[in-house]
């Protein structure tokens, strides 16, 4: 396999978080969750923060995609300071360029899978047509065109994960922040899922940060970060997922 | 556009079945109490609605027709010399004091001395003309069908009035007085019923107008003149109004009307906006995972405020529904009910105006749909 290029030009990082801190305060207990924090994601990969739970990486994944305020420091989404945004701002960034995938489906019991990933296009300004190809096309994707008129209450987690990330996806979003989306699945559906994500980030181009504890994401993410208490523990490249992306152009 | 909130409504209706029902029976109380007010007060103006004139001319100062004075007959000549009135005709109003063959005690009655002619106009939208016809009969009178046990007489018995001898000739319907019974009968018989020697015109003069559009102009017009005593006029409208008024308000109803909307106003909505906050707490992961997709709150609560338009139109429809069949019913059995378009439209106010207090009650749940609480 040939080398990477020496002469090929510096990225701008998809996401960058520079300084961070971060604490929660419940009655008067004061928890510093990040401090001083500083992070930065390339775009088009897959990126896993693996960590134990309350090490900061749920936290770490709102910040960076704008769902929660930062006490200090600055974080940049695709160029955009977030902390510049107001409230409206934000929903529009977030509209405009990115997907979320959440460790329950978050489904509405009443639409049908094909309905559940329209519904976010509706507000896009995207033509009924668009919305639609791009509803199908997504579900597709994802392996359910033959399950889009049922119901989250006709489907499996594993089916209903998959409507989630479809409906990500059809936004056709530079970032998808996915937190511990398989957590709730059995091996086979987590697997499934974990090879769509790795699919999106590699032939969409898309940035996707995943936060999770599930050793079987750790094989599949480009880069990979465990964290422990609010830092860094080790930042890892995984060659093989470098190699295949490049095996498979988008 | 994926119509989320009709959907949810569709198929979580039994989320929503409280809410509808709360929002129907709210307007369902709401509508028979104003039908049954505006129809028991309404009887108070029946002399005026039941009849085709178009202006009235009474004693200055009468508050409701059951309270006129007489005034002085020739003020008739002083009406007809006015080229928008085409006709005039004396009506008579005497308090009598009924005393039927069974034993009823004495019953207070409200004789309307009338004239039975053909063409006359009182009482012409409620008298059929046979009825009107045996009324120039000497001593002929006609009950309400309603009043039949209360005076305890039949077609053809004789009672006396005043201690004057009157003979029923006739039963109508849709003659139900407010605070008493009504007798309909001849001027002349009235006439003779009246025992305070002080009456010697009549109590009201009422006019037909060549332009009944003119009615209010005409009596504006004729209030001017005192050349024959003290006399005022009215349009036909502007007195039922103001006899209604005096009903509603003299007797503390109208106030009971408001209070009691304002309760079913407030019962209402406590249950519609808990079923509503309900309903969006049950979904508030799914609107605060549409919310970190980048759809905006606003659109969010525009799904909740659909989702009460929807609860307060398919409470409405019920009720609606409900309310025909109650007011068929009560119309079956004499009990007064009368729904006027801008009653029914206060109905329909109230019920949505009910059902959107509610949803934006429920709007306020929606700040715990904030998409961080997503990420544990």
């Amino acid at each position: 396999m040939p080398p990477v290029p020496a002469i090929e030009p510096v990225r701008t990082p998809a996401l960058k978080a520079e300084n961070v801190s971060k604490a929660f305060v419940s009655g008067h207990q004061r928890t510093q969750v990040l401090d001083h924090f500083s992070l930065s994601i390339d775009a088009g990969e897959l990126t896993l923060i693996s960590g134990p739970s309350g090490c900061g990486k749920s936290t770490l994944l709102a910040i960076l995609s704008g769902l929660q305020k930062v006490d200090a420091g600055r974080v940049w989404a695709l160029g955009s300071e977030l902390g510049q945004l107001d409230l409206r701002a934000l929903e529009r960034f977030r509209l405009q360029h990115t997907g979320f995938v959440f460790q329950g489906f978050n489904l509405f019991p009443a639409l049908s899978a094909f309905e559940q990933v329209e519904l976010p296009l509706n507000h896009m300004g995207l033509s009924r047509d668009e919305a639609r190809r791009r509803t199908q096309q997504s579900l597709e994707e994802v392996g359910l065109a033959h399950r889009m008129r049922l119901r989250p209450s006709e489907l499996s987690g594993g089916e209903k994960q998959r409507v989630a990330i479809a409906r990500a996806l059809a936004k056709q979003p530079e970032l998808l922040f996915a937190d511990e989306p398989t957590s709730a699945l059995d091996a086979a559906n987590g697997q499934i899922i974990i090879d769509i994500l790795h699919r999106i980030a590699h032939t969409h181009g898309t940035t996707v940060l995943c936060v999770s504890h599930d050793p079987r994401l750790v094989v599949h993410a480009d880069r990979v970060l465990a964290m422990e208490d609010g830092r860094i523990l080790s930042d890892r490249r995984n060659h093989t997922a470098v190699i295949d992306s490049k095996e498979n152009p988008a | 556009m994926v119509a989320l909130a009709r959907k949810t409504l569709v198929y979580e209706w039994r989320r929503f079945l409280p809410a509808m029902l709360a929002v129907g029976f709210a307007g369902l109380l709401q509508l028979l109490q104003i039908a049954l007010v505006l129809g028991i007060f309404g009887s108070s103006s029946l002399y005026i609605t039941g009849s085709s004139a178009d202006v009235w001319v009474g004693y200055p100062g009468t508050q409701s027709v059951s309270l006129g004075r007489t005034i002085d007959a020739d003020v008739e000549s002083r009406l007809l010399m006015d080229p928008a009135v085409q006709r005039v005709e004396p009506y008579l109003w005497i308090d009598g004091d009924w005393r039927g063959p069974r034993e009823t005690g004495g019953v207070s009655v409200f004789v309307s001395g009338i004239d039975p002619a053909a063409d006359g106009l009182m009482f012409s939208r409620i008298l059929s003309p046979a009825l009107r016809r045996r009324l120039a009969e000497p001593d002929a009178i006609v009950i309400d069908r309603s009043a039949q046990d209360q005076l305890g007489v039949d077609i053809g018995q004789t009672a006396t009035i005043n201690g004057q001898q009157v003979r029923v000739v006739g039963i109508s319907r849709g003659l139900r007085a407010l605070g008493g019974v009504n007798v309909l009968c001849s001027l002349d018989t009235a006439r003779r019923l009246d025992n305070d020697p002080t009456d010697t015109g009549p109590t009201y003069l009422v006019a037909k107008l060549r332009d009944p559009a003119q009615a209010r102009a005409v009596a504006l017009r004729l209030r001017g003149d005192t050349a024959f005593g003290p006399y005022t006029a009215w349009s036909a409208s502007d007195f039922a109004n103001l006899s209604v008024r005096y009903w509603l308000f003299d007797t503390g109803a109208g106030a009971g009307v408001l209070f009691l909307a304002g309760i079913v106003f407030l019962v209402g909505a406590a249950i519609t906006s808990q079923t509503l906050i309900a309903a969006v707490n049950g979904s508030v992961r799914e609107y605060a995972t549409l919310n970190a997709l980048g759809v905006g709150v606003g659109a969010l609560r525009k799904v909740v405020l659909e989702q009460a338009f929807w609860v307060g139109a398919l409470g409405l429809l019920g009720a609606s529904a409900l309310g025909v069949v109650l007011m068929l019913l009560a119309r079956s059995q004499d009990v007064p009910v009368v729904l006027t378009v801008p009653a029914a439209v206060a109905c329909i106010v109230l019920v949505m105006g009910l059902a959107a207090v509610s949803g934006l009650a429920a709007m306020r749940s929606l700040r715990r749909a904030d998409p961080a609480t997503l990420l544990r």
